[in-house]
């Protein structure tokens, strides 16, 4: 029951494109700079309109266009992407940063002094599985089930690799907090 | 709910606590959690905390938008496309 050709760019048009902004912010933060993520998103979706057929109405057309987008990227733009990772996810231990902020700031208020520029740079600087899932679960709220999905691992590791992500980025932007003097670090 | 919330301990409770903000236990398990914060100031502390960092993010503008000349690319590849190669 193939549709008649003159739907096709309109049900794409409907149904995929209301989702450029995700795959705009996504590709941002998968490939590093603007250029390269309007190349890598216009390319996601040219292969998801030529692939549209294979799209089944009714399931996640978001998840569907991330998983394209992530192909797209690992097999053409990561080798170009400028931006290197820098944060060591690996020695990243359990609650690094609240034993230190306790009996100063215990809310966590100093995080509402660090702008979107130096989040999304932190952020930037994660390893690429960490990056793509910090950035599909926090910034563009995805639950769990859809980032396996999206990238292809068990939901387990999803778990493992968002909270390395989160404490690894909570702890850089802490760092930069003690730096900026948003917060006193604690004497050792 | 068949089966009945198990006492944990702390290092449990922090081990899921980020599935437990982000709503993404099963009911038993997060009641665990739950029950456990109920006790446990010091374990009610470092989730407040992380609730905190979690809202952070989710807060910050992430409203960055696709240019409109990218939109306006991609829907004239895709007229273009269409007319060109019908449903394949």
């Amino acid at each position: 029951m193939a549709a008649p050709s003159d739907d096709k760019p309109r049900s794409f048009e409907e149904e995929a494109l209301p989702h450029l902004d995700t795959a705009y912010r996504v590709a941002l933060r998968l490939a590093g700079d603007e250029a390269q993520a309007e190349d890598l998103v216009q390319e996601t979706m040219l292969k998801a309109y030529r692939s549209w057929h294979q799209y089944r109405p009714g399931t996640n057309v978001r998840a569907w266009l991330l998983t394209i987008l992530r192909h797209t990227f690992i097999n053409e733009y990561r080798k170009r992407r400028k931006i290197v990772a820098e944060l060591d996810v690996s020695e990243i231990e359990a609650w690094t940063v609240f034993p230190a902020v306790q009996d100063v700031d215990p809310e966590g208020r100093f995080f509402d002094s660090i702008v979107d520029e130096e989040v999304l740079r932190a952020i930037d600087a994660l390893p690429d599985e960490f990056r793509e899932t910090l950035t599909l679960s926090d910034v563009e709220g995805l639950t769990y089930a859809e980032i396996a999905e999206i990238t292809e691992v068990p939901v387990g590791t999803v778990k493992s690799r968002l909270f390395r992500a989160r404490q690894a980025l909570q702890r850089q932007l802490y760092d930069y907090a003690v730096e900026m003097g948003y917060i006193k670090r604690r004497e050792a | 709910m068949t089966e009945a919330p198990k006492d944990i301990d702390c290092r449990e409770a922090l081990d899921r606590i980020y599935q437990y903000l982000d709503g993404e236990l099963t009911p038993v398990r997060a009641e665990e959690v739950r029950l456990h914060l109920e006790r446990c100031a010091p374990c009610l502390a470092a989730s407040d905390f992380e609730h905190a960092y979690l809202r952070f993010l989710e807060a910050r503008s992430w409203a960055q938008k696709a240019p409109e000349q990218l939109r306006r690319k991609i829907l004239e590849q895709i007229l273009f496309e269409g007319n060109r190669s019908g449903t394949k």
